[in-house]
């Protein structure tokens, strides 16, 4: 036993929240494991990669809920191995080394690990090191799916034998669920697992918490920053100020068995009233032109926009963790395209108007809107100070559903990139002017650095 | 004398040696182990509990003092230790093979490779939760640590006193530098003394741990029976909040947690929220004593166990609470068909 006297440990202080909150201290705690889940949902399909991003043969690292992974396509098939060396913890897709299509080695001490399980089968310069055959790093299911990639980010002791089907971590479907959620304003939103869907987009990385644009994405009182966006003149769409919920059960959760866990938003439905008029403030809207949509949410963070931007087309977005402070925001249309003629058209229609309008002009507000919030965040004390509102339901409902079927809360990131703030070489990276991002920092040139 | 004999192996290259692993808690263990085998590998092949990582002779976590007979490297193995910790006996087991019966002590004990150790605390909270129950938070202070498995228990000194008294954790590793304990109230007690008339925030205490054979065996996938008896739903919370946390499809788990009475009936909060966090979590709450308003029933919590329903008697189970009642749990779920070696227990006496 220590004899000099014990000293206490830094630790936080809890603010007292007042009763009036809609988050009151009861339902803090509630979702008290979506506050744990700074590092995101751990054990969950995330996307990866655009399928063009990875061609064949070509080796990519990217870091997810804190884990890093390195992917690479042989013969068509995408592999993915955390990119992390048993070794000494170099990450493999730095400086990509493969000697034949079975297997990737670590380029500096020559750790060869078999793509499909990620056991060590050899050692470039040791082939009867005991280890070999013995010891291995983990590997992650893939899924291909309308263009994307797919990965099961699992942590490495969860069983293969778990691990769900990626419709699992998707949308809900329709025409399947058109009785259960009709949709009398608009005609059957598309999945991404339809035969033909066609997936265009974009992701790029944000600088906030993973939950606070996740929430964003389904949020009903935040119409305002989207008053002046380009797209909503140009289509001459009118939108009310707000919307309110005005019945006892404004959404509802998905929690089949088998299927995706999260929620729904009644919207454009005598459940929620649209908000026309704020007399004090001299605002009033007259014709709504309306640009009918309905948000959804499922674990782990995959917001699905029917009939969003235009009819026959449904967007959808992830929240991709990649650090407690930095997440791949990942904005993708679907479309179902029977034919080459229409994949061209979708494609010519996607170019022209709804990336720059869109997936930049609209959304590039919530990127920032998004940033706005996290410094209040960041420290963990505000999801204690926020003093959210009667339209904060939905954020509030998503919280709860979240804690309840998450499959495991991702531990912070260890020994990975952006584990350690402040690391020299983070610093000279920023003072190269490059930002934490998403990719891993690849040896361009091998004789010069 | 010990020796390291590289070369000379004509008289034990056939068959097989006796070997005894000693722990630090005096568990002894011996397996007959064939000659040109690792020891590290023949033990761990046979459950026990051996501390390893690389298993090539170079991290040294598999390190053991050789005290009897002769023992050496495996031909064609490296072992990173000098010779001159060899001499005095150290040996690395994964590349460690016997020449002849021969001992080993090991410097940690059998509940997994854990070692005892001291701490000081400091006291975060003291929580009535109920007329005889006192939510107790610890933190360990900054140097001092513990490790333990969800079930376990630590001994605390109670403080301004020399008694010492055992209570299980009802936190879970994870939460560390935090420790929880749920306390029963005694009249006369000296922890309930010291809990009702000197405990306050930053006081210091002092505990050693982890003890007891009483914890969650990891990877178990069969419904899981807990029956608790008063505070002894402290370790099953520790094991629910385990098992909510751990990766992997969850067992379903039915907790039957019983009390005197419907006001003694403590942390019904805190078991609502572990069933909305986890939905595979049924509970069944007892009082000895009514009267009692649904869905609390008057009876023992052992017999509520089966009622609802046939019970798979592949199930694990867990009971914790005062001797009669883990008893009689016992023979009730082996007249229900679990296998014994499924059931796990801790008795606590009063005291
Ligand atoms: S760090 Fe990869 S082989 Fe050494
Ligand atoms: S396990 Fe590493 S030295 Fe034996
Ligand atoms: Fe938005």
């Amino acid at each position: 036993m220590n004899e000099a006297s014990p000293i206490r440990r830094r630790t936080t202080v809890r603010m007292s929240t007042s009763d009036k909150r809609l988050n009151d201290s009861a339902l803090q705690s509630q979702y008290q494991p979506y506050k744990d889940a700074a590092w995101g949902f751990v054990n969950h399909w995330y996307p990866a990669l655009f399928s063009e991003e990875l061609p064949e043969d070509k080796v990519e690292g990217i870091q997810i809920c804190g884990i890093p992974i390195v992917l690479r396509r042989v013969d068509g098939k995408v592999f993915a191995l955390k990119d992390q060396c048993l070794h000494r913890g170099v990450r493999l897709s730095a400086k990509p080394t493969c000697f034949n299509k079975s297997s990737i080695t670590c380029w500096y001490h020559g750790f060869t690990f078999d793509l499909a399980d990620g056991l060590l089968s050899t050692i470039v310069a040791n082939p009867d090191d005991p280890l070999v055959g013995t010891a291995g790093i983990t590997s992650y299911p893939v899924e291909e799916a309308g263009g994307m990639i797919f990965v099961f980010v699992r942590e490495d002791d969860y069983p293969l034998e778990d691990v769900p089907p990626l419709s699992q971590d998707l949308p809900i479907r329709f025409p399947e669920n058109s009785e259960r959620f009709p949709h009398p304003l608009w005609p059957a939103a598309p999945s991404l697992l339809d035969e033909g869907a066609v997936a265009l987009g974009l992701h790029r990385t944000g600088q906030s918490n993973w939950r606070i644009a996740c929430e964003n994405g389904f949020d009903n009182a935040h119409i305002l920053v989207h008053m002046e966006n380009t797209i909503v003149h140009a289509l001459n769409w009118v939108l009310p100020l707000g919307i309110l919920p005005d019945h006892e059960e404004p959404i509802t959760l998905t929690e089949d068995e088998d299927g995706p866990k999260g929620l729904i938003q009644w919207l454009f439905t005598d459940r929620w009233k649209p908000v026309m008029e704020n007399p004090q403030l001299g605002l009033k809207i007259d014709a709504l032109n309306g640009r009918f949509y309905r948000t959804s949410v499922v674990l782990p963070g995959c917001l699905m926009v029917e009939n969003w931007p235009e009819e026959h087309i449904v967007q959808y977005e992830w929240y991709v963790p990649i650090t407690d402070d930095l997440y791949e925001y990942w904005e993708v249309m679907v479309r179902v395209c029977k034919t080459d003629e229409e994949k061209k058209a979708f494609k010519h229609r996607f170019d022209r108007v709804f990336m720059p309008l869109c997936l930049r002009g609209f959304n590039d507000c919530d990127l920032y809107a998004r940033e706005a919030m996290e410094e209040f965040y960041a420290d963990g004390t505000g999801w204690d100070n926020e003093q959210l509102a009667a339209t904060d339901v939905s954020a509030i409902t998503w919280r709860k559903v979240a804690s309840r079927w998450n499959r495991g809360i991702a531990k912070p990131g260890k020994g990975v990139t952006g584990a350690t703030k402040t690391s020299s070489i983070r610093l000279r990276r920023l003072a190269e002017g490059k930002a934490p991002g998403y990719f891993v920092e690849k040896i361009e040139d091998v004789n010069s650095y | 004398m010990l020796t390291a004999t590289e070369s000379d192996q004509t008289a034990v290259d056939l068959g097989a040696s006796h070997v005894t692993f000693t722990f630090s808690d005096g568990a002894e263990h011996t397996l007959s182990i064939p000659t040109g085998s690792s020891i590290l590998a023949a033990g761990l092949e046979a459950g026990l509990p051996l501390l390893h990582q690389c298993r090539s002779g170079t991290c040294s976590s598999c390190l053991a003092t050789l005290v009897e007979g002769e023992a050496g490297t495996l031909p064609g193995s490296n072992s990173s230790l000098f010779a001159s910790e060899m001499a005095a006996g150290k040996r690395l087991l994964c590349v460690t093979q016997a020449r002849g019966d021969c001992r080993f002590t090991l410097g940690y004990d059998s509940t997994g490779g854990q070692q005892v150790s001291a701490a000081q605390t400091f006291v975060n909270a003291v929580e009535r939760v109920a007329a005889d129950v006192i939510r107790l938070e610890l933190e360990l202070a900054e140097g001092s640590w513990i490790d333990f498995r969800p079930g376990q228990f630590i001994q605390i000194k109670v403080p301004g006193t020399d008694q010492t008294r055992s209570y299980s954790i009802a936190s879970t590793p994870a939460q560390l530098p935090k420790i929880e304990l749920l306390v029963r109230l005694l009249p006369g007690g000296v922890m309930s003394e010291w809990l009702l008339n000197r405990a306050a925030p930053d006081a210091v205490v002092e505990i050693a741990g982890p003890h007891g054979a009483f914890f969650l065996r990891e990877g178990e996938k069969v419904p899981h029976i807990m029956i608790a008896g008063g505070t002894g739903l402290a370790p099953m919370m520790a094991m629910i909040d385990q098992i909510r946390a751990r990766p992997g499809r969850k067992p379903p788990i039915l907790l039957s947690f019983g009390c005197t009475s419907e006001e003694g009936l403590f942390h019904r909060d805190a078991l609502e929220l572990r069933q909305h966090w986890l939905p595979g979590l049924s509970v069944q709450l007892s009082v000895d004593r009514g009267p009692a308003s649904d869905p609390v029933r008057v009876g023992n919590p052992v017999e509520a166990v089966g009622q609802g329903g046939a019970i798979d008697p592949a199930s694990v189970a867990y009971l914790c609470g005062p001797p009669g009642m883990v008893e009689a749990a016992r023979s009730h779920l082996e007249a229900l068909g679990l296998a014994p070696d499924n059931i796990h227990s801790e008795r606590f006496v009063a005291s």
